[in-house]
């Protein structure tokens, strides 16, 4: 039993995540039916630290925030669908600090809703994160996505919530002496392999179910050390687009959209995946895969640092920081490791190297077995 | 949108399903998502002059105990709980999950040993309903869990649970009461009957019936209901079925199962998906190997597949048949650990052949009954 989860967290949230300062403006995005725990400690907490603090207990985005998500999908005309609710813009283009937290009431709360109204009220709300994204790419916003512990998460990840409690308290760090200084120092050890990285280009990923070879040319390493996603560890770069050669056998399943995809295959020749299998799902690889032209291109290739995750849940916040793992995302790259490929796909898939599989850079071993070899 | 069905089910439940009597002892035995059904049943019991005592679960205690009991707490047997069954006169289960993988990571021996501890309340419940000192009925209330264990948002599921209850019907206690004709006359129509063949693209399978009674399942004991069933002769079964729906068991998924019977028994078996639990349940005992039920399902309120077998075994237009224990009442003999029921459709153009007359094609019967 942890007595004070919601405070440790809320803690690390404000002060290391995303350290508010007196007079900021800070909006919680939180569903009040499932977390309301670290809404109440988030609240408590920027108000400890001076900010003015805005509440949105459903806020209409996903059922990740809200429970009334499904109510609306089902019931509103395609007006209603088209409609932007001006006070989330109001909010977004305000505040200088927005936390999301995950807590799904159902996991599956989208499968039975018509996929094309989904579709078209995610269009509607895509000015959303376009402003926080923009705002936070020219600095005037932090963004932090955590979650917390609901029972739709728990079986998800095939437990009962006091383990998966447990689970999300130790991947948070939480159970570190002084977690705060155990986040600054997983920040340095990252740091460190960040800049051991800059300047290299070829890497080479070998081992059980993987024989894998890239060029990254100079493009940067980012160190995800707990900013933007909390739990977090994870470094990343974008592979230069047509250098990605050789096969992988991702020996963890994956969930993508709803479905869960095991057993995929990919083999690629310069840069494309010419080849794609699954044990399960292999139709919904597939129809993703070829969805558009980057749907076959890595657009992410990391290594998974957190320690403290130590199993899969089938939530990927969790599961692409897995230490001892490392993960690919077919599709879209991101702009901050310059990546150039495009798509509307961002699908990650998580390979466990704890079984002898290396990472090789320029030639020099980087990487063993889940455990970094370079000073 | 439904905003409370939870009053209209009790009704059904307390008129029609068991119908409670003045002066009755009624447990309503609930997880505490059920509260609007807990409710509205202690209502409904009062009206009708009985004794409502709910029976609450709480959610997470169960999984803490799991996770803390000693191994002399987990052999304890809770004497309220006795007292409690060997008094009450009617019991209401109501399903109503918090997570329906909760247990999933329990050790399987400390769940065993827990489960052994319990015996005595489970065989005082099965004694009391054979000898019909306990009347008692399962039904279910939608949770956020079986909804996502559906693929189904709360809504839609809400939705799948009032049509399955035939709550969207003007009278669903006149519904029940048509269905539960139609199936007697079904029955009627079967009794002295021999022979069983089920013939289509993922079946050709034939059993005896020798004088075995099929049973009207009409919403008593189960709700929602729908469906007759009754036991193979043990020996009888002959044939190939590849089941078109997967099966949860022991909160286990399996998918693609084919089994083929010879003189009763499954000589081959395999499954696309969970074929290794398939084959250890089947070599858990002799009797695994055996059907110990064969039924047709008749809910035309149920068209989707949720893994609630209380649900799926009902979908209209469906067979299922269990791996294992008979039942009694339909006259079976076959013994074993396990009653593990696996659906499949007949909507494909199968049929069922009985005495060499066809009663059932595609998902209808087809003889005047």
């Amino acid at each position: 039993m942890h007595e004070s989860f919601a405070s440790e967290l809320a803690h690390i949230l404000t002060s290391y995540s995303n350290p508010i300062q007196p007079g900021e403006r800070v909006t919680i995005v939180g569903n009040v039916e499932t977390a309301s725990p670290l809404i109440e400690a988030l609240l408590a907490a920027v108000l400890a630290r001076g900010g003015f603090p805005n509440v949105q207990t459903s806020a209409m985005i996903s059922p990740d925030y809200t429970p009334f998500f499904e109510l609306f999908l089902r019931q509103a005309n395609d007006a209603q669908l088209d409609h932007l609710d001006s006070t989330m813009m109001h909010w977004v283009n305000e505040c200088e600090a927005l936390f999301f937290i995950k807590a799904p009431a159902n996991t599956k709360a989208l499968s039975s809703l018509d996929p094309a109204r989904l579709a078209r009220y995610r269009r509607t709300i895509q000015p959303l994160s376009e402003t926080y994204l923009n705002r936070y790419a020219e600095g005037t916003l932090r963004w932090t996505v955590c979650a917390w512990p609901t029972q739709a998460l728990a079986q998800t990840a095939e437990m009962s919530l006091i383990d998966y409690r447990d689970f999300v308290y130790k991947a948070c760090g939480l159970d570190q002496p002084d977690p705060i200084a155990y986040w600054r120092s997983f920040h340095d050890v990252q740091e460190r392999l960040v800049d051991w990285l800059k300047g290299k280009s070829h890497v080479e990923v070998r081992g059980p179910g993987i024989d894998l070879s890239f060029e990254y040319d100079g493009r940067p390493w980012i160190n995800c050390d707990g900013k933007l996603n909390f739990p977090d560890g994870e470094i990343f770069t974008s592979p230069v687009e047509d250098s990605v050669n050789g096969t992988v056998a991702f020996n963890y399943p994956s969930v993508y959209q709803g479905y869960e995809v095991e057993g995929v295959r990919l083999r690629f020749e310069n840069g494309r995946a010419v080849e794609a299998s699954a044990r399960k799902n292999e139709a919904f690889l597939l129809s993703q895969l070829d969805l558009d032209e980057g749907g076959r291109r890595i657009g992410e290739f990391a290594i998974g640092t957190n320690r403290g995750v130590t199993r899969y849940t089938r939530s990927i916040l969790f599961d692409e920081k897995i230490g001892g793992t490392i993960h690919m995302a077919l599709g879209r790259s991101y702009a901050e490791s310059h990546g150039q490929n495009q798509s509307a796909i961002h699908w990650d898939m998580v390979h466990g190297l704890q079984d002898g599989g290396e990472i090789w850079v320029e030639g020099e071993l980087f990487y063993r077995a889940g455990e970094f070899m370079v000073e | 949108m439904i905003e409370n069905f939870a009053p209209k089910m009790a009704q059904v439940l307390t008129e029609y399903s068991v119908p409670v009597q003045k002066g009755d002892l009624v447990v309503i035995n609930a997880p505490v998502e059920a509260m609007p059904l807990i409710e509205a049943l202690y209502e409904a019991v009062l009206d009708r002059g009985g004794h409502p005592v709910p029976y609450v679960i709480i959610p997470n205690l169960g999984d803490v105990f799991m996770r803390k009991a000693a191994d002399h707490q987990l052999d304890f047997l809770n004497p309220l709980a006795m007292e409690m069954i060997s008094k009450a006169d009617v019991l209401f289960n109501v399903l109503a999950p918090h997570n329906t993988m909760s247990r999933a990571q329990v050790d399987p021996e400390r769940s065993a040993r827990a489960q052994r501890a319990g015996r005595p309340f489970v065989e005082a419940y099965f004694r009391r309903i054979a000898d019909q000192s306990l009347r008692w009925n399962i039904c279910a209330w939608p949770t956020q869990a079986a909804a996502q264990q559906a693929e189904m948002g709360l809504q839609a599921y809400r939705e799948f649970i009032y049509r399955a209850c035939a709550l969207d019907q003007d009278d669903p206690v006149a519904h029940w009461q048509a269905l539960s004709a139609r199936q007697d006359r079904l029955i009627g129509w079967l009794a002295g009957k021999q022979s069983v063949e089920v013939r289509g693209p993922n079946v050709d399978l034939s059993f005896h019936l020798d004088g075995r009674r099929w049973i009207n399942c009409r919403g008593d004991n189960n709700f929602p209901d729908g469906e007759i069933f009754t036991c193979p002769v043990e020996d009888s079964v002959n044939g190939t079925i590849r089941f078109s729906y997967p099966t949860v068991y022991g909160g286990r998924e399996v998918r693609g199962i084919e089994l083929t019977f010879e003189q009763g028994r499954v000589v081959r078996a395999s499954a696309e998906h969970g074929e290794d639990y398939l084959l250890t349940q089947l070599d858990l005992d002799e009797g695994a190997r055996r059907l110990g039920e064969f039924a047709i399902g008749t809910n035309q309120g149920i068209q989707q597949f949720t893994g609630e077998t209380l649900f799926d075994e009902k979908i209209g237009g469906t067979i299922h048949m269990a791996l294992g224990r008979s039942l009694a009442e339909a006259g079976g003999v076959n013994e074993s650990q396990i009653h593990w029921d696996i659906v499949h459709s007949m909507r494909d153009g199968s049929a069922i052949w009985v005495d060499g007359e066809l009663f059932y094609e595609n998902g209808v019967f087809v003889i005047d009954a």
